[in-house]
């Protein structure tokens, strides 16, 4: 199968790649732009490991056909923090919750949680529950994860009022 | 001004500190093994077979060898020293002439793509003679049931000692069925002369289905040989030179010549023990000279991968009308699925060690299938033993209107106690998590809480206890002082849940400087002194234990110098603040970072401080836990709906407070699961009809409430600053409670898990509760 020419963006950046038709979100990301913040975890849309934002919506790469986001805006977990030293309020939160354990669902938590905020910037427990009811976690069991979420929105509602 | 530290009240044990590899975990920027770059690297695939039992006619792969991008494609016959009677999964590398579970690798491909290499194994033909399968456990042990095991296998007991050093008898008797692999009887006392001494007699069988650790990395190891022979394998293990050794044993080379580097881990939770994939990825990279990768997919991971066993427990008990223990009958049968290697003792030890029964004939039964072998699953067998002989106290109290935590407390084991198997229970505070709990106010207040239920809804509260042993294991480390006073701590040990940071704050407080001064680094077999597995609670019981007396020895090797230089005696010294003073002569003093130089000066005659440590261990710490949980149902659809779950938790002393109550959420979600949802269901052929995670449902965020930690800390004698193991003992009271409140809602007793809606409300026509 001849491979076909992807030209999205990618973190803000315009990228040009040479995918197989055939090839997924996920790989591409991974395998041919070196973006392996993204997990796959089960390859079937149910884990949530893979979740990115295409055009600021959440989507399981694991289960979208690179070629799909031609012309469209897509971010992963290493477009989330504006610079290499500091971290978004999220990933900020995460870490003072203790919230890593192995780490693996992480990425794809913080970008179902990012979208969230951005559609909802002060959600009840309830709303953060079911925002990241598409992520499964095995270590954490959520408690601390939820809490870091409902600090972070705070955290970023009155950095916006202080604007 | 900055305040005078002594070592007493350095920044270290006790404290919550996020752990520092934080920011790398929430950026994306840490390395699992599908994460990393190879050179000419090959991607692995492998036929699995269709079939739970058959005999392998003849395998054909002449097409798929001549498909371009194809580097390598092995069978049995291609790999010498395959044993045939595998004493482990692990050593049944690619099947021999017969398929024992639905699953089992058959053949292994390596191409350049991944996409090839499952074109490959298309192309593969396999010609099968399907045989009668043992899929039921209790069938399984029947004369005559189909045989799973080649004849003169051993039994692997390797797990149960890796794990809790249960010490247990074996039965003398020999095997009655060909598919028994291990059993084992404990007995003391009369109990015929209990039961009919007895008022009330109560007889249950619970039963708990296979269930998948669920870790959200998959299996993953990445293999590449040198020119001299030397194996690298950058594996996903909890424990590396367990990783080492195996594969060392399958492929029956020295261990000098492998390299295990443990990378970053997506959890375990005991299913990343024993080797897996590795031997058959070296081997594949052996073959072809390339680096080679194996990423198992989720559906192979839940077909075929090491769930935790089915367990069916058969109780019979008999009390006074007062609620006097009389006698306990137990009959446990765990299925180990396709190899031995269950932990038998355990769950023998638990149905009858937590009270104090003055009788009891407790078997145990260990009995193949034709199903994917099992491994250990974070406490293993414990949730499920606890299950039973938690539901049956819970029943035996409501039966005999008697407190349920008082009927408990009544009868609870303490410090000295004769365990079944005749050991002495060692300190533990089961007796302080059940009085913690029981004054809680959802427990306090269960009676009018229930009643107040709206809706048509059913309220339930429902408490439970269980505990584990505490695994032992030799291990190593050294702490360095550096040429600028921090220190350098080195251990092997896999860091999953965040165990460093705490290792690194028993190194601070043990020395005597600050955390943020100390860095620990999980060293690679060629480098890290010996060290034990992530498993069995027992991380910072044993490696905090290596590691604090590492740290003490670098502190005394630091004063020696110091009183040397000082011309003063190493009693008079104190450490301050990064400097070691005179008592009563502050200005007379050197620094740590002074004593760091001249250990790595040129013509220095300061030896550099090495501290080292590589204890072993004897004595035990049990970790007990209760939980509470609150919950609504709905008759008419089986519906639960978790409120509200505590968990109370003897820790021995929280080296970091945040890490531990991560422990005690995590591991009680995963048996909340366990208890409501979770099940690898086959069918009468040996199929996984649940393969996927749509199917094979884990909780998600929207299914909790948030979970209530309380921490209790009853020093352990031995351990590290009085520490216990933290990880397993939280998952083991959930499914009890969550049954015991499920009783207390609706009446009904739920003895199989999951407590589906299906057969809750099936629970609630037949009981007409």
């Amino acid at each position: 199968m001849a491979k076909q020419i992807l030209h999205c963006t990618v973190n803000g950046e315009a990228v040009e790649v040479l995918v197989q038709p055939y090839v997924n979100l996920l790989d591409a990301l991974r395998e041919n732009l070196g973006l392996t913040g993204p997990k796959e975890g089960c390859g079937t849309g149910d884990c949530g490991a893979c979740t990115v934002h295409v055009d600021g919506k959440v989507v399981a790469s694991c289960l979208m056909l690179a070629m799909q986001a031609r012309g469209r805006k897509v971010r992963t977990i290493e477009g989330l923090a504006s610079a290499d030293t500091t971290l978004h309020p999220l990933q900020e939160a995460f870490v003072r919750h203790g919230v890593p354990q192995c780490g693996f669902c992480i990425p794809g938590v913080l970008m179902a949680a990012t979208a969230l905020l951005e559609e909802n910037p002060r959600p009840s427990e309830e709303e953060i529950r079911y925002g990241i009811a598409g992520n499964l976690c095995r270590c954490t069991g959520y408690t601390a994860m939820v809490a870091a979420i409902s600090e972070a929105a705070g955290t970023i509602a009155s950095q916006r009022s202080a604007r | 001004m900055s305040t005078m530290k002594t070592t007493r009240d350095v920044k270290g044990v006790g404290i919550s500190i996020p752990r520092p590899d934080g920011p790398e975990k929430v950026t994306g920027r840490v390395q699992y093994v599908a994460d990393i770059q190879a050179k000419g690297l090959l991607h692995a695939k492998l036929l699995r077979s269709p079939h739970a039992h058959a005999k392998i006619v003849s395998i054909d792969t002449s097409a798929a060898k001549a498909l371009p991008g194809v580097r390598a494609v092995l069978t049995a016959k291609d790999i010498p020293h395959l044993k045939k009677k595998a004493p482990t999964r692990a050593h049944a590398v690619l099947a021999i002439d017969r398929v024992v579970f639905m699953g089992q690798p058959v053949a292994a491909v390596a191409a350049d793509e991944p996409s090839i290499a499952e074109e490959a194994l298309d192309l593969i033909k396999v010609e099968y003679q399907v045989l009668a399968a043992s899929i039921d456990p209790l069938k399984a042990m029947l004369p005559g049931a189909p045989p799973v095991a080649d004849a003169g296998t051993e039994a692997d007991t390797s797990e149960a000692l890796a794990h809790s050093a249960v010490a247990i008898a074996k039965s003398d008797t020999p095997a009655k069925a060909v598919n028994i692999s291990q059993q084992a009887r404990l007995q003391r006392g009369d109990p015929a002369k209990g039961f009919a001494e007895s008022d009330h007699i109560l007889e249950k069988t619970y039963r708990v289905p296979m269930v998948h650790q669920g870790y959200l990395e998959p299996h993953a190891v990445l293999a590449e040989w040198d020119r001299n022979g030397l194996l690298t394998l950058w594996a996903s293990t909890q424990g590396s030179f367990n990783t080492r050794s195996e594969v060392a044993d399958v492929l029956g080379i020295p261990e000098n010549s492998i390299r295990v580097i443990p990378v970053e881990c997506g959890g375990g939770f005991g299913g990343k023990i024993r080797a897996l994939c590795e031997p058959i990825t070296a081997v594949l990279a052996q073959v072809t000279k390339r680096p080679v990768r194996y990423v198992m997919t989720r559906r192979e991971e839940l077909q075929a991968g090491m769930p935790a066993p089915q367990v069916i427990i058969k109780l019979k008990t008999g009390v006074k009308r007062d609620g006097t223990l009389m006698a306990l009958d137990a009959e446990t049968v765990i299925d180990s699925g396709a190899y031995s290697g269950a932990v038998l003792a355990v769950s023998a030890v638990f149905l009858g060690s937590m009270y104090k029964w003055p009788s009891f004939d407790i078997r145990g039964f260990e009995v193949l299938t034709h199903k994917p072998s099992v491994a250990a699953y974070r406490a293993p067998v414990a949730p499920q033993t606890i299950f039973a002989i938690e539901s049956q106290m819970e029943q035996i109290a409501r039966d005999l209107d008697l407190d349920s935590v008082e009927f408990r407390m009544r009868h609870l084991i303490q410090a000295g106690d004769p365990m079944v198997n005749g050991q002495p229970w060692q300190s533990n505070g089961a007796k302080q998590v059940l009085s913690r709990i029981a004054e809680h106010p959802h427990w306090k207040s269960r009676k009018q809480w229930v009643t107040a239920g709206t809706n048509g809804k059913r309220r339930g509260v429902g408490l439970a206890l269980g505990g584990w042993l505490g695994g032992l294991q030799p291990t190593g480390a050294t702490v360095r002082l550096n040429p600028d006073g921090t220190l350098a701590v080195l251990t092997g040990q896999v860091d999953i849940a965040g165990t460093n940071i705490s290792l690194a704050q028993i190194a601070a407080s043990a020395y005597g400087v600050d955390t943020d001064l100390v860095r620990i680094t999980t060293g690679d077999t060629d480098v890290a002194p010996m060290t034990g597995l992530s498993a069995g609670s027992k991380t910072i019981y044993t490696v905090g234990a290596a590691v604090l007396q590492a740290a003490e020895d670098a502190r005394r090797q630091t004063f020696e110098i110091a009183a040397a230089e000082l011309e003063a005696s190493v009693h008079d010294l104190e450490l301050v603040d990064g400097k070691i003073t005179v008592r009563g002569a502050p200005n007379k003093g050197i620094t740590l970072a002074t004593i760091g130089k001249k250990g790595n000066l040129y013509m220095s005659k300061t030896p550099p401080v090495l501290g080292k440590a590589n204890p072993a261990f004897t004595q035990q710490a049990p970790g007990f836990a209760a939980q509470l949980a609150r919950l609504e149902l709905d008759p008419d659809t089986g519906e639960v709906t978790l409120l509200d779950f505590v968990v109370v938790q003897d820790v021995g002393k929280a080296i970091n407070p945040m890490g531990v109550a991560g422990q005690m959420q995590g591991g009680a979600v995963q048996s909340i699961g366990m208890a409501l949802t979770e099940g690898l269901q086959f069918d009468d052929s040996g199929r996984l009809t649940n393969p996927s995670l749509l199917d094979y449902r884990k909780l998600t965020a929207a299914d909790l409430p948030n979970l209530e930690t309380i921490i209790v800390e009853v020093p352990a004698p031995a351990g590290p600053f009085g520490a216990r193991g933290v990880g397993e003992p939280p998952i083991i009271p959930a499914p009890a409670a969550i049954a015991n409140a499920i009783q207390n809602a609706t009446g009904a007793r739920l003895t199989e898990l999951p407590m589906s809606p299906e057969r809750i409300a099936l629970a609630l026509v037949n009981g007409r509760h």
